[in-house]
């Protein structure tokens, strides 16, 4: 009983310090300029007042976040949908160099981004792709190595049998994949698609490199651009923060079951 | 990891399914060999030449290597990178053990705990970076207000070239601890019941079973986590660009940094090149060496 309470006295206090961040980034952002100074980091502003986010909105901040949406739904359609292609290649079909290929897949796992920032950044200038959509989106949207690897170690434990079946039926390969894979792939589907949606919502460096144009501008460069922008206001950048990490909060709170689950998959077996 | 296919499925038309696969492969094959494999050979050649902006490229065989190994501001950024993974792999490491090993136990409303622990993991560094420059701000910052109710007067967290980098370190640990225990529990579950309840009857204490049993069974995990963390940690950026750009000084000014800035501040290509290739280097010793080390004490199985 005494250790059931110590156990729960540490989880509330471990759960407080993992997320107070998050409420104060909430306090603050609700804040006018005034009650900033006149109230503790903790205590709420009364009344709550939005005029950081108004602030934000006016310059421009409405565009970064849809730009931000998009990209990162593009991004992430490309990487589940090529490596699902990829991955069925490697569990299922046999072709020559197959073996071979799949540890050239997975060296790359790796290969430190930042080390190919500099070449892929002088390729999209050969490409004529610096500041562009498709420069942003391209080198990153065909596949991920890990995503490849995660579906393939799952569908190989999908039984054959299932397929042959089907394929017997006069079923094509994309037909067997549709209908009888990836129902059965649900949750490293909900997996790989989860890690893909934090990475690209959260990616920084590349969108900072590639893309100058405001108009192409994404929350996180945006965001990070501020200090230097507007000074030291803290109310609009913890809104703007806000902005950033609200989205993922709301996803996760919905999902929160499927991904806690979902997340741990991924450790080797 | 790799089996043979079936021998049966190649009978049913190799060519074809050859053709098929490949085409299946196309989109991933240009991604991994284009935009990964290719720029690794790309930075390797970049490293021999003096490139900066405008400039022609021009041969210099390892004049950036020469450079390299008597530029102090890379030497020192090294050792801050290293410094950084010092502070960052074990603190996260053993807090979400320890945070497993908690969160492990069947109680009510565990599943929430679990799920809120996992929160810090999914915002964007960016954004975090600034919230937390916000706490640690030295006049109006949450830490040293909270301080100050306790009379106690809190340093300059970030401008101090002491206390910078393991409060940039602590952001780190505090965003992937409750990540990183999600593996630890699920390494801890796999363990089988019989091994999990003999202490009780051994009469071993607790913390004698988990030192003997526990640990020794969680070594696949541990390598996991180890590698994903060393790796991620060498890489760190985006906190640092927010919270200090390198500063006070050069004192967080971390490998990342430094070819960021190399390239795309001072245009200089050829020498940035270098720099990344030095790095690359040192997160794959790092990488081998820590599958060394567990290859030679533990037998498992990787293949799924």
């Amino acid at each position: 009983m005494r250790l059931r309470i110590f156990t729960y006295a540490v989880l509330v206090a471990g759960c407080l310090f993992a997320i107070f961040p998050y409420f104060l980034t909430v306090l603050t952002a609700f804040k006018g300029p005034g009650q900033l100074s006149e109230t503790m980091p903790w205590e709420p502003g009364l009344p709550p007042s939005t005029a950081a986010f108004e602030r934000l909105f006016n310059s421009g901040f409405g565009g970064y976040l849809v730009n931000t949406a998009l990209v990162t739904a593009g991004i992430t359609l490309g990487q589940v949908v090529f490596a699902i292609l990829a991955a069925y290649a490697f569990a299922r079909l046999s072709f020559p160099g197959r073996d071979a290929l799949f540890w050239v897949y997975l060296s790359t796992l790796m290969v430190p981004p930042v080390v190919t920032m500099i070449p892929l950044y002088l390729m999209m200038q050969k490409l004529g792709l610096v500041d562009t959509w498709a420069g942003l989106m391209l080198p990153t949207m065909l596949g991920t190595p890990y995503a490849i690897f995660l579906l393939r170690q799952f569908f190989r434990g999908i039984p054959a049998d299932l397929e042959d079946a089907a394929r017997i039926d006069g079923a094509g390969r994309v037909r067997t994949l549709l209908s009888i894979v990836l129902p059965l792939s649900k949750p490293i589907l909900v997996t790989v698609t989860t890690l893909a949606v934090v990475a690209n919502w959260n990616s920084f460096l590349w969108p900072l490199i590639i893309t100058s144009s405001e108009d192409k501008r994404l929350l996180s460069v945006g965001i990070a651009l501020f200090k230097g922008e507007i000074g030291v206001d803290y109310n609009a950048v913890m809104a703007g923060s806000l902005i950033a990490l609200a989205p993922l909060l709301v996803l996760f709170i919905v999902f929160q079951r499927f991904i806690v689950r979902s997340v741990a998959v991924t450790g080797l077996k | 990891m790799l089996r043979r296919a079936p021998r049966r499925t190649r009978r049913i038309g190799g060519g074809r399914q050859a053709a098929v696969a490949y085409a299946l492969l196309a989109p991933s094959l240009v991604g991994v060999l284009g935009f990964l494999l290719a720029p690794v050979v790309i930075v390797l050649v970049l490293s021999l030449f003096d490139w900066k902006l405008l400039s022609t490229p021009e041969f210099v065989g390892l004049a950036n290597y020469q450079r390299l190994f008597t530029d102090s501001d890379v030497w020192h950024s090294l050792l801050v990178t290293v410094y950084y993974v010092v502070i960052c792999v074990p603190g996260t490491t053993i807090l979400s053990l320890l945070l497993a090993l908690l969160v492990d136990r069947k109680l009510r409303g565990m599943k929430y705990f679990r799920a809120l622990l996992v929160i810090p993991w999914m915002a964007t560094p960016v954004a975090l970076g600034l919230v937390w420059s916000w706490i640690f701000d030295p006049g109006r910052g949450a830490l040293n207000q909270f301080l100050g109710v306790f009379g106690i007067d809190g340093p300059a967290w970030l401008s101090s070239p002491v206390l910078a980098m393991p409060s940039v370190a602590a952001v780190h640990i505090w965003q992937f601890a409750g990540y990183n225990m999600l593996f630890f529990l699920a390494g801890l579950q796999n363990i089988p019941r019989s091994l999990r309840e003999a202490s009780s009857l051994d009469g071993a204490s607790p913390v004698a079973h988990f030192f003997t049993i526990t640990l020794p069974l969680l070594r696949p995990t541990m390598l996991f986590v180890l590698i994903t963390n060393v790796i991620g940690s060498f890489q760190a950026f985006d906190t640092i660009f927010v919270m200090t750009e390198g500063g006070p000084g050069d004192s967080t000014e971390v490998a990342t940094y430094l070819i960021y800035d190399e390239a795309f501040r001072k245009f200089d290509f050829g020498y940035a090149s270098t720099i990344s290739v030095l790095l690359f280097a040192v997160v794959l010793i790092a990488t081998i060496s820590q599958f060394v080390y567990f290859e030679r004490r533990t037998t498992y199985e990787v293949s799924g």
